[in-house]
């Protein structure tokens, strides 16, 4: 409140000082004359004439005039102005200034003969050399002094150097000024040059700037005077159009430093003028163009108009009356190429041809405009961009539509196909000698501009289109396995290196990936007869167009007619056929075939889209982004909908497996478990491909960053790899338990209690067994180690030893708890240590450490078993050693374990009489 | 123009250099430049204030507000200077010629107070009149009408003449 009274209350006081200032000023009110600054105005609207003869009045008048600003002014509008000459001719006139100085303060101490061998005998000393030329510049530099000074200070009348001055500039033009009354006239031929020949001087430019007014100016107001144009002097003056055209583009830059009042009516004259002599100059240009006299009157014509104002109007004229816009259709019809194809494909042969041909046409026209085109004017260019209007763009736009009404598969080939041989056409042209440095750049610039309303269209279908045929893939593979389910599922692979047969697989695949889209056979078997069309390859490897420099393919079409039996057409499609067959047994979860198909219909979608990255720029990204997201649906469709699931129900039939109910155990393995093993390892192959098509494909390809852990293609294949591991530790987790379920099974139906207990023979002697493991020793180590095995090389290092430690652990608990409901004689330790002893023969072939350890103490353990009744005390010796068992068992279990002795309550009290009698003896 | 009739639709009052006020819109005294600042200077308020203009007597002020009048709805002028669209003359319209037709002193007059005033459309227009009357006359024609003393010799007069020859009128 009150900062605010406090605002209102010092308001008033401001402007009441401010007007009373205002009103106390006292004004000495003078008689009207204006001030310099007005009167400067004012000659700025002064025709040239006139303010000559306002500088006549007085010498204040004068001054005003002649500064050098006002005149600098003027040589700036016509563009004849340039300030670091000026500053570079200044420095160097003072620096002569400078010189002259010394010099003749050298030359007055030599006078006057003070220091002459004292203080200055630095310049001195020169000797009379030096003074010779010192004299020379002396001279020189006075007179350059004397000039500057007359401009300087152009009030005073030093006659002789302001007539020197102005005398130096008009005797450039020999025979133009004679001191006398004759009117003022320059050499025609002089003329023609001046405004090239404009110096800029500090303090010079009024002189710089009157020469070109006295030869420009008569021909300007002629001009600007004439009704006719047959009237002007300077069509009479100069008779040459060549130089007619050179006097009236002075002319028209000339007219820019005109301002005073009326200018626009004179320089709309000249523009008529102008335009007037431009057209009859153009119909000559026409004319010879019409009979094709390239060296006569067209190139005589267009140099006039060249000389004129850059001869705009008859590069248009060439550019747009050209016979290739008239006769464009002669070059091909774009619906040549939709014409008698399968569906799905197009024929880009007539389209190559169109090209082609247009390649030669344009090399024509270059070698042409060479001819008759001066080298200062860049005419390939805009006659390039015209025909990439009018010939290419129509042409193409018509192919692209048509080929989209016809199929999206065509369009999207179509669109690929004819982008790269437009990209041929661009590099095979050969710059005309107006053209730029930079013409391969901008041609390929006008070219790939065609394409640019296609682009969005085309990323968008091909998206689409690969989207919707993978998914329909995988659906249509869905449907047949639901058809055929159950029919019959072996689901054994039969015994081979599976790393072996995997890498051999990836290296044809990674072969294969490399090699252009094109050239690939439709891979899945069925190598179906393809139409003799689609065998015309659309890579043009070639540098030219030269048809006979294509690739030279296979052609797969041309026995098309026969038949063949299901023979692979490549060494990727026999593998393919050899590894199915392998893998026939888990075709009914997922299927690497239609990986296979997944991966190549990915490919040759990128292959297309990534043509269009070259384009750079806006599209170019875009074409980029869309190459990831290409691959990115790869990742999901592949992922999400075809191997998951089949992960998702191998578990579940792990899960719900029971040993128990399964009647058939003749098998080696439990079956679910292989399945699941299988499948693990055809995931690890499919993420293999994944990954070598990742690195071709995007990394090689430039298509998207290695470093970049940001990007999504990346992201998506971490996402990928990851779901992939995940499912297969949730396998893992659940095979475990179904392979200990097997086992617990194998021991609880195949252990014969004779095994470990036999029935001592009626001689009294055991029964002599063949000293081995038991039968189902065997089985369980068959069973167990054929699928650690199957794991091997097929899933992360890490997971599989955590694997085979939890099966180890596991089997031996299994174990332990098997031995725990035997009952072993001294003649079945025999037997048991063989068993043990197979068991510990496979652990240690896994490489775990401290199962070997774990397995190495079930060894000692089962030595107890061994000792004769009648040393009950060594027994209890060896039950309380728990070194012996590096800790793995305690004297408690150890016991446990003695107790399964078949003459265990014979040497009960024996045994425990030591063990614990004798500890309380010492006690 | 609503806007403007209803909170600044004031009249104000200029008092001119004989001491005489003058009220006037205060659109129309707002065509001068330095008027306009002296007013947003003070705020809006106490417009009822004359101001005094000291360079300008009564008879002049009245003829230039009467341009000023007549050119109130014109677009404001552009501030962008004489950088490169340089004064190209354009021709005087038909009313400023009639407006422009008084005697000399009283055409000085108006341009010396539209500088003073920073109106630079009347001093262009008072400067373009003055460029017409010079044109096509003498160097002697052109000092009795400005009242310039000439310090030329004749020979100096000749010499600057023969200078410039390149200039003369064909």
């Amino acid at each position: 409140m009150a900062s605010r009274s406090n605002f209102k209350r010092a308001l008033p006081a401001m402007p009441t000082s401010t007007l009373a200032a205002l009103r106390n000023t006292q004004i000495v009110d003078s008689k009207a004359v204006l001030p310099a600054e007005l009167i400067a105005t004012i000659l700025d609207y002064l025709p040239i004439p006139d303010m000559i003869r306002f500088a006549q009045t007085s010498k204040r008048m004068q001054e005003m005039v002649y500064d050098d600003t006002r005149w600098i002014q003027r040589l700036k509008s016509m563009g004849c102005w340039n300030d670091v000459e000026a500053r570079q001719r200044f420095e160097e006139a003072m620096r002569r200034k400078i010189e002259a100085q010394r010099a003749r303060e050298a030359e007055e101490a030599r006078r006057t003969g003070i220091g002459l061998n004292g203080s200055i005998n630095g310049l001195a000393g020169g000797g009379e050399t030096e003074r010779k030329t010192s004299v020379t510049l002396f001279d020189a530099s006075l007179e350059e002094e004397m000039q500057r000074k007359s401009v300087d200070r152009k009030g005073r009348p030093r006659a002789t150097t302001l007539d020197k001055g102005f005398d130096d500039m008009t005797l450039s033009s020999p025979d133009g000024t004679t001191r006398s009354s004759r009117p003022y006239v320059v050499d025609p031929k002089v003329a023609l040059k001046t405004l090239a020949g404009a110096r800029s001087i500090r303090g010079m430019a009024r002189q710089e700037y009157g020469k070109i007014y006295g030869a420009l100016a008569p021909y300007y107001f002629d001009l600007a005077r004439s009704q006719s144009h047959t009237d002007p002097i300077l069509f009479r003056t100069y008779r040459d159009p060549e130089q007619q055209a050179q006097m009236l583009n002075q002319l028209k830059i000339f007219a820019k430093s005109d301002w005073a009042q009326g200018w626009n009516q004179r320089e709309e004259r000249l523009d008529t003028m102008i335009g007037i002599f431009e057209n009859a100059v153009l119909r000559e240009f026409e004319q010879g163009f019409e009979v094709k006299e390239y060296d006569g009157r067209m190139k005589r014509y267009i140099h006039v108009l060249v000389s004129l104002n850059g001869g705009a109007a008859g590069i248009d004229h060439f550019v747009h009356n050209h016979p290739l816009m008239l006769e464009k259709e002669k070059l091909g019809n774009p619906s040549e190429c939709l014409r008698n194809v399968a569906q799905g494909h197009v024929n880009l042969q007539p389209s190559h041809d169109f090209f082609k041909e247009l390649a030669i046409t344009l090399n024509d026209e270059a070698a042409i405009i060479d001819r008759v085109f001066p080298p200062t004017v860049d005419v390939l260019l805009p006659f390039l961009e015209r025909i990439a209007e009018d010939v290419i763009s129509d042409y193409i736009t018509s192919l692209f539509d048509e080929a989209h009404d016809m199929g999206i598969e065509a369009y999207l080939k179509a669109v690929a196909g004819i982008f790269e041989q437009a990209l041929q056409l661009a590099v095979s042209l050969t710059p005309s000698k107006g053209s730029k440095a930079n013409f391969q750049e901008e041609a390929m610039r006008i070219i790939t501009r065609c394409f640019e309303q296609h682009i969005d269209l085309y990323l968008q279908e091909e998206l689409d289109f690969f989207k919707g045929k993978s998914v329909a893939e995988v659906e249509a593979w869905e449907k047949r396995l639901s058809e055929e389910e159950q029919s019959t599922e072996t689901y054994y692979m039969s015994n081979v290196n599976r790393q072996a047969a995997k890498r051999d697989f990836l290296t044809s695949f990674k072969k294969v990936v490399m090699m252009p889209v094109n050239v690939l056979p439709t891979i899945g078997g069925a190598s179906k007869p393809v139409p003799s069309p689609t065998a015309i390859p659309t890579t043009m490897n070639g540098n030219s167009l030269d048809p006979t420099s294509r690739s030279g393919t296979p052609i797969p079409g041309e026995r098309a007619t026969t038949p063949r039996p299901e023979a692979p057409t490549s060494e990727l499609a026999a593998k393919a056929a050899i590894m199915n067959s392998r893998l026939e047994g888990i075709r009914s979860l997922f299927s690497i075939e239609v990986a296979l198909n997944l991966v190549h219909t990915a490919k040759a979608s990128l292959e297309r889209a990534a043509r269009f990255v070259r384009l750079g720029g806006q599209s170019g990204e875009e074409a980029k982004e869309q190459c990831e997201s290409i691959f990115i649906n790869l990742l999901q469709i592949l992922g999400n909908q075809h191997i998951k699931p089949g992960f998702d129900r191998a578990v579940n039939h792990l899960s719900v497996y029971r040993p128990r109910e399964v009647a058939d155990h003749s098998d080696q393995g439990v079956a679910p478990l292989v399945a699941f093993l299988e499948l693990v390892n055809v995931g690890d192959l499919i993420q293999q491909m994944v990954e070598v098509f990742y690195h071709q494909e995007l990394l090689a390809a430039n298509l998207t960053d290695r470093d970049n852990f940001l990007s999504p293609a990346d992201k998506e294949k971490k996402r990928f790899e990851q779901m992939l591991d995940e499912r297969v530790a949730a396998g893992l987790n659940k095979g475990i338990d179904v392979l200990m379920d097997e086992v617990e099974y194998i021991c609880g139906t195949t252990q014969h209690p004779t095994d470990f207990n036999p029935i001592a023979a009626p001689n009294g002697m055991p029964q002599v067994f063949d000293i081995g493991p038991s039968q189902t020793a065997t089985k369980i180590v068959e069973m167990v180690s054929s699928h650690t095995s199957m794991l091997m090389g097929s899933t992360d290092k890490n997971v599989l030893d955590v694997f085979n430690q939890e099966v180890g652990l596991r089997l031996f608990t299994a174990l332990c708890k098997h031995l725990k409901r035997q009952r072993v004689s001294v003649d079945g330790a025999i037997k048991l240590i063989s068993d043990v002893n197979a068991y510990t023969a496979y652990v240690t072939s896994l490489r775990n450490k401290s199962l070997t350890e774990y397995f190495a103490a079930l060894r000692e353990l089962s030595q107890i078993y061994l000792i004769d009744p009648n040393h009950a005390k060594e027994i209890a010796t060896i039950i309380a050693d728990s070194d012996r068992y590096h800790g793995i068992f305690r004297a408690e279990e150890v016991y446990e374990f003695a107790e399964r002795r078949a003459d265990w309550y014979q040497i009960k009290s024996a045994v425990e009489k030591q063990m614990y009698g004798v500890g309380c003896l010492v006690m | 123009m609503a806007s403007a009739s209803t909170d600044a639709a004031k009249v104000i009052k200029v008092t001119t250099s004989d001491g005489i006020d003058i009220t006037v819109d205060r659109q129309v005294a707002e065509r001068s430049i330095l008027i306009k600042n002296l007013l947003e200077d003070l705020g809006g308020e106490s417009t009822d204030e004359p101001i005094p203009i000291p360079n300008v007597n009564e008879a002049v002020m009245k003829k230039v507000l009467e341009w000023c009048e007549h050119h109130k709805a014109d677009p404001p002028a552009s501030q962008d200077d004489d950088s490169d669209s340089r004064k190209k003359s354009t021709d005087i319209e038909e009313w400023d010629q009639k407006f422009m037709q008084v005697d000399q002193e009283m055409l000085f007059e108006i341009i010396l107070a539209a500088n003073y005033l920073d109106i630079k459309a009347l001093l262009d227009v008072g400067c373009k009149t003055v460029a017409n009357m010079i044109k096509g006359k003498s160097p002697d024609e052109i000092r009795k009408t400005f009242n310039i003393q000439n310090d030329f010799t004749p020979e100096e007069e000749d010499q600057i003449r023969r200078e410039n020859e390149w200039a003369e009128d064909r």
